[in-house]
């Protein structure tokens, strides 16, 4: 990365000013992931509510963010280093409003939820699940703001964990939804939460192979090691 | 792995990739104590359009002007190494600069149409040469030299009137009709299309991607814009030194040298 100033100074201030916006969203979206968990653990609608609605703000900055990003390549034609970090903007800010709709999507289904009794620690264990991405999504933004290859690397190794917190959890749904079949509802919104989280992951990982791309120029070669671990889990249970 | 199958699909566009038209080794230029041209080692492609790039006084002229000995005009000047064309030393005592000069054909940043018929500017060449026994030949020469310059169709009523009297654009075009009038191998342009508007530029990059078929086009811009848009292979120098030459779709994406990273992106290196 260039750490060097441009002799035009307002280009300067026009990349900052994109990648700014990037952080304003990622913030946005680790809250709204934050508070999408905790209000179906802790049953608050009014909470789930608030997140539902705060979509739209993420949504907002996507736009704004990227229609910066459109002038810088009209107006500036950006090219090597600088260019990465455009063209990074425009696809980092999708994968963020993805993960953002995900949050919204579970603070929808969390009205389904809480219309049916609480199932043991079902919620809590989604709690730690998307803890765990949160801490993935804060690391991978300043992985991106700093340029860190090393930070975004452990990023994309830990998305594993997560795919395996999923199936631990699918089995668990497995389990609950075959001792009593009345908390089948339940488990099936709980289940596509699970997913939702798992797609966080996903998206995640996309931004820290941004980074990479954005520090080497070019994507990461290795394919993760993704085991199937849903196919694996059915023929157990 | 994206940039690489980007890169596979724009290198693919270079014909004859392996057919070395020019090769520099070792190649010192001095002007009195001004060491201005500091070991360049460069191969230059057949049919690839190949720029130049770099600062004010980075050399990148000097260079070129080396290319078809353009510098022995100059006293002061002094060049050391190797300069092969097909193999052939440029520098050897027992060539001639002028018959070098009819191979490799060379266009200047003001277009300077001689002050005669644009029929004239095109046929002096090859008179000189001659490469036309008659007048007949000389007529199809200067034809197929304007239409290989895109300028056939807007000049072929008034091949009497003089060449100054064209726009800017036209006479650019009319002095690449007149460099390739004498059938080179090696075009050399200078900053072709600085003095010229958006519109006739467009139209001298057009003809430059259609020359490519034929010739070897080495070219010095500042636009790096315009480097970008018609080369496929860039050269960049800084202060006298080769820095970095690969592919025009590499080092505008992901250069390897950070002095290059740093022109290309307008900081202050």
């Amino acid at each position: 990365m260039n750490t060097n100033e441009h002799i035009v100074s307002s280009f300067d201030r026009d990349l900052e000013s994109i990648q700014a916006g990037i952080m304003k969203m990622g913030g946005l979206v680790e809250d709204s992931i934050h508070k999408s968990v905790l209000a179906l653990d802790t049953r608050d609608l009014e909470l789930a509510d608030l997140v539902r609605a705060g979509d739209a703000a993420i949504d907002a900055l996507e736009t704004q963010v990227n229609e910066e990003a459109a002038r810088i390549l009209a107006l500036r034609s950006p090219t090597a280093s600088d260019l990465r970090t455009v063209l990074s903007v425009f696809r980092v800010s999708t994968n963020l409003e993805r993960i953002g709709d995900y949050s919204k999507n579970i603070a929808k289904r969390s009205h389904a939820v809480m219309a049916q009794p609480p199932i043991e620690d079902a919620t809590a264990s989604l709690r730690r699940m998307a803890r765990e991405v949160e801490l993935m999504l804060k690391d991978v933004l300043d992985a991106y703001i700093q340029r860190d290859l090393g930070l975004a690397e452990d990023v994309r190794e830990r998305d594993i964990e997560i795919d395996q917190i999923y199936s631990a959890l699918f089995r668990e749904y497995l389990t609950f939804m075959m001792e009593d079949p009345r908390s089948i509802t339940a488990c099936m919104h709980l289940h596509f939460m699970a997913k939702n989280i798992e797609r966080m992951g996903d998206h995640v990982t996309s931004i820290a192979e941004q980074v990479v791309y954005l520090v080497t120029g070019a994507l990461p070669e290795d394919i993760r090691p993704k085991q199937d671990l849903i196919s694996e889990a059915s023929n157990k249970s | 792995m994206e940039t690489k199958v980007n890169n596979m699909q724009l290198d693919t566009r270079i014909a004859g990739e392996d057919a070395i038209k020019i090769a520099a080794r070792n190649v010192q230029v001095y002007y009195g104590d001004t060491h201005a041209i500091k070991d360049v080692n460069v191969d230059i492609l057949d049919k690839t359009v190949t720029a130049f790039i770099g600062p004010s006084g980075c050399g990148k002229s000097t260079f070129l002007r080396c290319l078809n000995r353009m510098n022995d005009t100059i006293s002061i000047a002094r060049i050391e190494g190797d300069i092969r064309i097909d193999g052939e030393d440029i520098y050897d005592r027992r060539v001639d600069p002028v018959q070098l000069r009819a191979k490799v054909g060379m266009v200047f940043q003001k277009p300077n149409p001689f002050p005669k018929s644009i029929y004239e500017n095109v046929a002096y060449g090859p008179r000189i040469h001659g490469l036309a026994r008659s007048k007949a030949d000389l007529d199809e020469i200067v034809e197929k030299s304007l239409r290989r310059a895109a300028l056939w169709d807007e000049v072929k009523d008034r091949l009497d009137d003089p060449g100054t009297g064209l726009s800017g654009g036209q006479q650019q075009r009319l002095c690449i009709g007149r460099a390739v009038a004498t059938n080179p191998e090696i075009l050399l342009m200078d900053e072709p299309c600085s003095a010229l508007d958006p519109i006739a530029t467009a139209q001298v990059e057009e003809l430059i991607d259609e020359l490519r078929s034929n010739y070897s086009v080495v070219i010095v811009t500042h636009s790096m814009q315009q480097a970008a848009r018609i080369s496929q292979k860039t050269a960049f120098f800084h202060l006298g030194n080769l820095v970095e030459f690969d592919y025009t779709s590499k080092i505008f994406t992901n250069p390897e040298d950070s002095r290059t990273e740093s022109y290309i992106t307008g900081r202050i290196g």
